[in-house]
This record gives C-alpha cells, sequence and structure tokens, in this order.
C-alpha cells in the first residue's frame, strides 16, 4: 500500500511571487510554462523545472464522469506497466468540466445525501477515490493528476497538501482572494465556504482523481447534499467570492466580476496550469491523442 | 513508552517475540522509533504483513503503514472466495481524503476477511497486528512465504526509506 514515508512536517512551499494578478487577465495564452506577466527574477523554480507531464486539456467541454474515470483508469493502467518494465514515463494531469453528476468516495455515506439515491436529480457515481459526496458541474475546474508519487514525494499528506497549495497559489495570484487550509477537512477554503474539493486514490504510489475548483457553477446542486460530509460549513465558488466583496475596491477584481463565466473559467484554467506546473515542478506538453471523441459527451 | 507495551502485549497474544527500535532519533521522527515490527511474520515492501497459521495465512498492514497513513476512516476488503496474487491489490484503506491500494504479500482464496473492520477501520491503527488483521487467505503457493522480508530486512527496509524521503 502506498502512504506516508516521511514525516507529517510541513512543508516549506515557495512563497507566491505575484503581489498583483497579471496585467493582461483576458489575453490568451499558450500551454507553456512562461505565461504571460511573469516575473522571470523570481521564477527561481522555472530553471529547475524539468519533468515532464502530460496534459490532457478538455477545460472548455462537458465530459462524461465515468468517460473520464475510464480514461484515468487506463492511464494508471498504462503506466504500472511501464513501472513493471522499468521504463520512465512522464506524468498525465487532465484538466476538465463535468456535466452535472454527484460521486461519493469509497467510504461515503448516503446519509449525506439529501435525497432518495432513486430520485437522484443527477446521476449518483461510487468511485474509489477517499473521501465524502461532492457535485461536479458545468462551472467548475477539474484537475486529475496522474503522478508517480515516487519522481515526487512518497508521502500522500504532502501531496494532498501540494494540491492544495496549488488551489491556494491560483486564488491568491490570479484572483487576489486569501484562502487557507482547515485542519482536519482538506480541501481549499474563503472563510467558512470550500472553493476547492479534494479526493484521491492512489495505487502503487500512482495517483488519481484529485480537485474541483468552484469558479462561476451554479453553486445550488451543494444544497442537495453535505458536501464531504461536512455539516456547519458552506460551498462557495471564485464568482461567488468575488460577487460578494464587490465592494473592496479593486478595478481588477470589479472587472472580473462583470466578466462572463467562461471568461472566468478560463482565466482560472490558465492559473491553475501554472500553478500546478510550478507546486509540482512539471513542464506541461499537450497531450493531443486523447481527444473530446475519446470522451463522448452525455 | 505505552506504544512498546501494547507491542509488548501483542507479541505476547501472538506468541513471538517483540523487537523495537532502539536508537535516538530526532523528536519529529518519535513515531518511528515506537513502530513495532514482529517476529514470526514476513513483510512486504508494500508494507502489509503475513502470518502463515497452518492452512491459512493471515495478513494486514504494518504499524509503520499505519502510523504513517494516520486515522483509517474507511477499509474496503474484498469478498469471500475471491482470489489474491501476490503483490495484486486485494483492497484498500482510506485516511484522509486519500484511498490508497492494499496489496496481497502472496497468491490464494480468500476464506475470511475481518469484518469488524466495517464498524471500527482504526483497529488498524490501534492494533494493527492482531484485531486490525484484514484477510484471511489458503495460500496456493506457501513458497511465495520466502521471498518476503524477515522483521529485521523490513526494519532496515523502513528505515533506508524514511531517510531517502
Amino acid at each position: 500500500m502506498a502512504f506516508a514515508v516521511s514525516p507529517r512536517s510541513t512543508v516549506i512551499y515557495p512563497t507566491c511571487k505575484y503581489s498583483s494578478p497579471p496585467s493582461k487577465p483576458y489575453s490568451r495564452c499558450g500551454f507553456s510554462i512562461s505565461c504571460c506577466s511573469i516575473d522571470l527574477q523570481s521564477t527561481s523554480l522555472a530553471s529547475n523545472i524539468s519533468r515532464r507531464c502530460e496534459l490532457v486539456d478538455l477545460h472548455e467541454e462537458l465530459v462524461s464522469y465515468r468517460k473520464a474515470w475510464d480514461l484515468q483508469k487506463a492511464i494508471v493502467k498504462e503506466k504500472k506497466v511501464l513501472i513493471e518494465t522499468n521504463q520512465e514515463f512522464p506524468d498525465t494531469v487532465i484538466v476538465l468540466q463535468h456535466h452535472p453528476v454527484f460521486t461519493l468516495g469509497t467510504g461515503s455515506s448516503v446519509q449525506y445525501l439529501n435525497f432518495n439515491v432513486q430520485n437522484s436529480p443527477y446521476d449518483v457515481i461510487r468511485t474509489e477515490r477517499g473521501g465524502e459526496v461532492t457535485y461536479h458541474g458545468p462551472g467548475q475546474l477539474v484537475m486529475y493528476p496522474i503522478l508517480n508519487l515516487r519522481n515526487h514525494k512518497m508521502d500522500l499528506h504532502w501531496y494532498l497538501r501540494a494540491l492544495e497549495e496549488v488551489v491556494i497559489r491560483v486564488l491568491s495570484s490570479a484572483f487576489t482572494i486569501k484562502a487557507s487550509r482547515l485542519q482536519k477537512h482538506t480541501g481549499v477554503w474563503v472563510e467558512d465556504q470550500k472553493l476547492a474539493a479534494i479526493g484521491i486514490r492512489v495505487s502503487n504510489w500512482i495517483t488519481y482523481h484529485g480537485l474541483a475548483l468552484n469558479v462561476a457553477m451554479d453553486l445550488s446542486p451543494f444544497q442537495r447534499i453535505i458536501p464531504c460530509g461536512i455539516r456547519d460549513r458552506g460551498v462557495g465558488s471564485i464568482r461567488s467570492i468575488l460577487e460578494k466583496d464587490q465592494a473592496f475596491n479593486n478595478s481588477t477584481r470589479n472587472e472580473m466580476c462583470n466578466a462572463d463565466d467562461s471568461l472566468l473559467v478560463d482565466f482560472a484554467h490558465r492559473s491553475l496550469i501554472q500553478e500546478f506546473s510550478e507546486v509540482f515542478q512539471l513542464n506541461l506538453e499537450p497531450r493531443l491523442f486523447y481527444s473530446s471523441s475519446s470522451t463522448d459527451k452525455e | 513508552m505505552a506504544l512498546r507495551m501494547w507491542a509488548s502485549s501483542t507479541a505476547n497474544a501472538l506468541g513471538v517475540s517483540c523487537k523495537t527500535k532502539a536508537q535516538f532519533l530526532p523528536a519529529f521522527s518519535l513515531s518511528r522509533c515506537f513502530s513495532s515490527v514482529l517476529d514470526g511474520l514476513r513483510y512486504a515492501n508494500s508494507h502489509e504483513w503475513v502470518k502463515h497459521d497452518g492452512p491459512v495465512a493471515i495478513i494486514g498492514i504494518t504499524d509503520h503503514a499505519q502510523d504513517h497513513l494516520g486515522e483509517v476512516v474507511f477499509v474496503d476488503l474484498p469478498e469471500v472466495g475471491g482470489l489474491v496474487s501476490k503483490g495484486g491489490s486485494f483492497g484498500a484503506v482510506e485516511s484522509v481524503k486519500a484511498s490508497s491500494d492494499v496489496n496481497s504479500p502472496i497468491s490464494g482464496e480468500v476464506v475470511e476477511v475481518n469484518s469488524k473492520l466495517t464498524e471500527v477501520p482504526g483497529l488498524i491503527n490501534s492494533s494493527p497486528y492482531e484485531d486490525g488483521w484484514m484477510i484471511k487467505i489458503k495460500p496456493s503457493d506457501p513458497s511465495e512465504l520466502q521471498t518476503l522480508m524477515g522483521p529485521t530486512e523490513y526494519t532496515k527496509f523502513c528505515e533506508e526509506e524514511d531517510t531517502a524521503h
């Protein structure tokens, strides 16, 4: 089995290099980690980034949960074969959005569903990830890193903290939203609202499943469940936090508030790729093999 | 100290002698200092143990494993009658939003699973070698036990793994 093999001491991540969001938030840029407005002097990590990671970027599509799940399992199986034959291989990360769906972890309790499963408004799928029930839907960015932790840190606690770090940096650097961790409640929080949920599975040190960041979405499905089994806290999105703080005298944030959902998702996506690349020290290369046709829309 | 006493009583119950690491380690690794490794068991490098007890072999995860995992909140076990193969996954343990495969050190047929773990998954933490056993199998090839590590080798393996990471 896979678990932490180092003391669960706090890993100090490099501090965020941005003091304000990139100057041209809506300009498009490619998958290269040298995205717009980076201060190269402060990106001491960039010169050390050398390990390859395939990026399967489906973030502009709504992908069937089952198809994405099958894709992950196929990639994990592929990597396990390569491990057995002592071959090197890059990591993979999938980024996408899902059609509306509720998912449960291996040990999830149906008591956290506020409806009868037979009369569910959306599909309810039990998976092999950790964590309790959650909702995925349009306007939420989902990231499934399929990493060989032997090349990173064979420590599940570190990995969970690293995923949280990615999102905390996205919220800070791209949206000037101060987010944090909550002890005993894995995920990323802004005050008492969870903006990103995390649940993973590890098989022979290969990770899959991952994180879901609420960007600009209909949050009402979360009211049909007790998200992650936590009763006394809520769920938010980047949009809801920005609108709540609209009185905040920041022209960039006000501009973001007025942007439509797809622009906000696009902007969040670029930051997510950037921060993921930095936290995990990976060079992302688009993998075009997995096209949208292999992840049929529902 | 409490862990040493627990390990000792567990060892007595299993009829084996108990070895603990008697070395000075920095305070942050205090938990590793007291992880117990028992005589009479064989160990896989994925941190499962197996005890050959007559016609069956009992399998669980080691004290070292449960310590690093943290609180186990859910255990996924196979069906009785299913087959497991050496190195193959037979279930999972979940802690803190992370669900990890548990692999079988040897091949065989599952004859019993520890249903107590459904209600009290924390038994894996409190009693990894006794009440926290996970499955019992009828080994299909007992010679596979010889490919596993003994307690001394496993202790060294854990130390090297921890040092490397």
